[in-house]
């Protein structure tokens, strides 16, 4: 068991004494200091999108369209409308539902795809870019294909019929009911690829002997799977939870190009709402506090994930 | 000023009219704004143009040269942004200080957040077309574009909705003629679907199209009814507007309207189904005369898909009268353009602005596109140079179509905000919550006020 | 190898299950194509490559994505490495500092960058997208080389230190090579969001000499029309370099340890 990388040994918190912190090496070399290393991006980012942050939270205090240069301010009117406000609620049922099924079937495609393309398959290339490409194509662009697939007469249900499913078949995106579950199996579509890359490279890191021995000691591949590869890619697995959050959280093309949040605001996320306040409907104040709600939803998680993540480490 | 002047006979309606109209111009222009070098030769200078059309380069470029003959030191650089993105792109810019020169506006939402960008064009109207300029151009153009009693943009043309186009080959094949009721509409729509073609297709996803098709069926239930809500002057709660969203609901029950036209856009998607034949009928307006003609429907078949486009013939029908009263026409100014009070150009900038919306080659270039129905009153497009694809049958529908809107009184988006179109308890709204059921007419119609009052309308 | 399968029947089964499991990923990409193709066929691409200004759109985008990736790789591989490996006080609260700039949507920083561009005197120029773009793309690259990173075999560190090695020497002999895999996941996942994004551009360039592919599409989407079929071979033509690069970066994924970057 020595030899299996757990990728989980990372400095995050409260790690015991690890070989690059504290403890007097034989010659007295004490470990270097992160500071200057990560100033470089520290500059950038900060620099560039704390302004932006702070902008916005700026105007998140006033009633505002963007352009008259008497804005009315408002405190704090903003982030208590937004409490009262239904479509806000809608937005966060949506993304939690959107959340947790994308990021599972997502991990668990991606996961499955890595796994299966690791292993002697033919033509492993082909795959590999099918499942590439629609994380290249442009939502714009794919928008108009997908209502036009998943419209009463469109191919979707034209296969369903073929297969013997014909009663199934509706219109997918034009009722509340299928909206979303459609919304979500496009987006399943588009970033699968993303997790497989992923995945991929952090199982192209694992060492093949520790497999082997496993076989050897009698482990079927699943086993190997569960307890050798899985826990192997915990790191990745965290990671993309995190980004997953935080797209969720986001995510705006999708749902505004094939449903424009609708029918009926059926398809309501943050990042349409906050396109539709500001770019719409002028209330540029409103989306402001909406995305302030947004960033602090997203740091919370993220900052929850990373403490139940280092919790694992330490067990 | 002696300008050297030629005159081309027509080959193409499209591009060469004589242009008696430019010493006039820029005899007046002169004595306006001081701030740029006026020489003999004209005014001088490179504008940026941004608007969402003409999209096709090659008709943005078209117009420049053209215009570019008369004024050949004026170098005018077009950037092209969609509808989409045109607020998000415009609106840093304007703010900026370092916008465009010349910009388009449509009436309504984008009037209500550019305005104060714009300068005041009514006295480059009065000087191209003198001091009863307003006799000339199509008044909607007028009311369209005046915020505050300044004329913030020249308008290029008007379109009109209120209309339904059909495909006249299927309407023959199965031996209908076009509904002007109700019932008909009913019963034409079964005789079409039973044999598996498309009846009425209409993108009822974003608000544009739902919008016209309400307004038309209030014009149908109280005629005036919904030009008095959005002024205020009626409620939006009012039983008319109740009965309209009942009528609106029965569409879809009565199988006008398609289930999954919720999840459909007019454009592209509503917009070629009906071009390739799969639907007999869609709501769209006097710009859909554009393919009535041998190319314009050429183009669009191939962008629709079609490999081997046949061009068949589209006619104009009045909108059923689905509740009583005939349903009036409405529209307004298609687009405008504004001059940017920033811009270090001017005087350029209204020189082709002056161009495009109220000289006559100019307006006769826009006239022969048959998008848009022309500013100028004095000119009409040239419907024999045109290539109708069936002339015999469509020529007169056509011009009559273009000669009614003369009547027309009520506006299509000036009077409604954004916030009454698309936002929270609007039309958009408004229209889907009773489609799906989630709503009753007349909760929707409350909402509605509720809606109209928040944004700011008065009413009695 | 992650499925060891022996038997020749096992292998067909796999590679079946394979197969029809990316047939839904394949069938829209299908239908794509097909819709490309459809109305004038080979003469919509050729409709795209003549689209004015064509050749220029297509550099700007190589520019603004090569600077974007070199300016990522870079400030990610430092920050990453001092994350994950180095002494850092408050370590954790300086990556959440950077972790949240991924949480702004995209139309939410257009008006302050706007402000930002036009004071640092950037609009109009490659710069105005490049930053931008650079600066949201970092922390997600970092957060990924981190997580890599801390998964290296500390004997290796361990190692190298051994033998005298600084930070710096053990950031070229030991990191840049090792973590060549998720180097060239961050790369193309830079290359995408940067040759994909067309907000930016459309707000911050003003000039159609600055403008990128992704406004290509905008010249077949009118008022009253929309040529779809355009509109999606100008897709193909767009994507066609990004799948070249993923091929190209592919058998990068593929490098397991290797011990010679020890040495």
């Amino acid at each position: 068991m020595a030899m299996v990388r757990q990728g989980l040994g990372d400095h995050s918190g409260e790690a015991p004494a690890s070989p690059l912190s504290g403890r007097p090496r034989r010659r007295g070399v004490k470990v270097a200091s992160g500071l200057p290393w990560i100033l470089p991006a520290l500059v950038l980012c900060v620099g560039l999108i704390y302004y932006c942050i702070g902008y916005t939270g700026l105007i998140s205090t006033w009633n505002w369209d963007g352009i008259s240069p008497n804005p009315q301010h408002v405190g704090f009117g903003n982030y208590t409308q937004l409490f009262h406000d239904p479509l806000f609620w809608g937005a966060v049922r949506h993304t939690v539902v959107f959340f947790a099924v994308t990021f599972t079937v997502q991990t668990f495609l991606g996961l499955t795809f890595a796994v299966l393309l690791h292993s002697r398959i033919r033509l492993a290339v082909v795959y590999k870019v099918i499942i590439f490409i629609p994380v290249v194509l442009a939502p714009a662009i794919m928008a108009p294909v997908f209502r036009a697939m998943l419209a009463p007469g469109g191919q979707f249900n034209e296969v369903l019929q073929h297969v013997e499913l014909g009663s199934l078949a509706q219109p997918w995106i034009g009722q509340t009911s299928t909206a979303l579950p459609a919304l979500m199996a496009i987006t399943i579509w588009q970033f699968t690829g993303f997790t497989f890359v992923l995945y991929y490279a952090a199982m192209s890191q694992i060492d093949q002997s520790v497999l082997e021995a496993a076989r050897l000691d009698g482990a079927g591949n699943l086993k190997v799977i569960t307890r050798f590869v899985w826990p192997s890619v915990a790191g990745t697995t965290f990671a993309l939870a995190t980004l997953s959050v935080i797209g969720a959280l986001k995510t705006f093309d999708i749902p505004w190009l094939v449903t424009q949040a609708g029918p009926d605001y059926a398809t309501n996320f943050f990042g349409t709402y906050i396109y539709q306040e500001i770019i719409q409907l002028d209330n540029v104040g409103y989306g402001a506090a909406l995305s302030i709600v947004l960033l602090m939803i997203a740091v919370i998680f993220g900052v929850v994930l990373q403490l139940w993540r280092s919790r694992r480490a330490l067990s | 000023m002696i300008r050297r002047r030629k005159s081309k006979a027509c080959a193409l309606a499209a591009l060469c009219l004589c242009v008696p109209l430019a010493a006039g111009a820029q005899a007046g222009a002169a004595q306006t704004h001081p701030a740029t070098t006026r020489t003999p030769a004209g005014i001088s200078g490179t504008i940026n143009w941004w608007g969402w059309t003409p999209t096709d380069s090659a008709e943005a470029n078209a117009e420049i040269a053209s215009f570019n003959k008369v004024y050949p030191n004026i170098k005018v650089n077009f950037k092209l942004i969609t509808i989409a993105n045109y607020v998000t792109a415009m609106r840093p810019a304007l703010v900026s200080g370092e916008g465009p020169d010349l910009f388009e506006l449509q009436p309504g939402a984008y009037v209500t957040e550019f305005n104060s960008f714009a300068t005041n064009m009514a006295p480059v109207a009065a000087q191209a077309l003198g001091s009863n300029w307003q006799s000339k151009i199509a008044p909607s153009g007028v009311s369209g574009f005046t915020y505050n009693g300044k004329l913030i943009a020249l308008s290029v043309g008007s379109v009109y909705a209120g209309t339904l186009w059909i495909n006249d080959d299927l309407f023959k094949k199965y031996n209908l003629s076009p509904p002007t009721t109700l019932a008909q509409w009913v019963s034409v729509c079964k005789t079409f679907k039973a044999d598996g073609v498309g009846c009425f297709v209409q993108g009822n996803e974003t608000e544009g199209f739902l919008q016209d098709t309400l307004q038309s069926i209030t014009n149908s239930v109280q005629p005036g009814l919904w030009t008095a809500a959005s002024r205020g002057q009626a409620d939006w709660n009012s039983p008319g507007i109740v009965k309209a969203l009942t009528i609106w609901k029965g569409l879809f029950s009565d199988g006008i309207m398609e289930p999954g036209s919720l999840g459909v856009q007019q454009y592209p998607d509503g917009n070629n189904e009906f071009l390739t034949g799969k639907y007999a009928m869609i709501m769209m307006g006097t710009w859909y005369t554009a393919n009535v003609t041998k190319s314009g429907l050429t183009s669009a078949l191939q962008a629709a898909g079609a490999s081997s486009p046949k061009p068949f013939p589209i006619l104009p029908v009045a909108f059923p009268n689905v509740a009583g009263h005939p349903s009036a026409m409405y529209g307004d100014a298609d687009y405008g353009l504004a001059v940017y009070n920033k811009s270090k150009n001017t005087a350029a900038a209204e020189t082709f602005a002056k161009w495009l919306a109220t000289s006559s080659p100019g307006q006769q270039y826009v006239a022969n596109q048959l998008e848009d129905l022309p500013s100028l009153k004095s000119v009409t497009p040239n419907y024999a140079a045109a290539g109708i694809v069936d002339p015999s049958l469509q020529l007169s529908a056509v011009k009559n179509l273009a000669a009614s809107v003369g009547s027309v009184t009520e506006p299509r988006e000036l009077l409604l905000s954004s916030a009454m179109q698309m936002g929270n308890g609007g039309i958009l709204s408004a229209a889907q919550g009773v489609a799906t059921g989630s709503e009753t007419p007349q909760a929707a119609a409350n909402a509605l006020q509720k809606a109209a009052v928040a944004s700011g309308v008065k009413f009695k | 190898m992650m499925f060891e399968v022996s038997k020749r029947w096992k292998r067909i089964l796999l590679q079946v299950v394979v197969t029809i499991m990316v047939l839904p990923y394949l069938f829209p990409i299908i239908v794509m194509l097909q819709g490309s193709l459809a109305g004038e066929g080979f003469e919509n691409y050729k409709a795209v490559a003549e689209v004015p200004g064509f050749a220029r759109f297509f550099i700007n985008s190589a520019i603004i994505s090569v600077s974007v990736i070199a300016l990522v790789y870079v400030c990610a591989m430092l920050a990453s490495f001092g994350f994950a490996k180095l002494r850092l006080f408050g370590r954790e609260v300086y990556f959440w500092m950077l972790l949240a700039c991924l949480t702004l949507p995209e139309v939410v920083l257009l008006a302050p960058l706007f402000t930002t561009d036009q004071k640092l005197n950037l609009y109009n120029t490659y710069w105005a997208v490049i930053l931008p773009l650079a600066a949201l793309q970092i922390p997600f690259a970092v957060l990924l080389t981190r997580n890599f990173i801390s998964g290296l075999p500390t004997e290796l560190f361990e190692a190298v230190r051994v033998d005298g090695a600084g930070p710096v020497r053990t950031f070229r002999h030991l990191i840049v090579p090792l973590t060549r895999p998720i180097a060239a996941a961050v790369i193309i996942f830079t290359l995408i969001a940067a040759w994909n994004d067309y907000l930016m551009p459309l707000v911050f360039e003003q000039a159609t000499n600055m403008q990128t592919i992704t406004l290509v599409p905008q010249f077949f989407i009118g008022e009253f029309n929309d040529d779809q079929t355009k509109i999606l071979a100008s897709a193909v033509v767009t994507a066609i370099p990004e799948i070249v690069a993923y091929l190209g970066l592919q058998r990068l994924f593929e490098r397991g340890l290797t011990a010679g970057a020890v040495k």
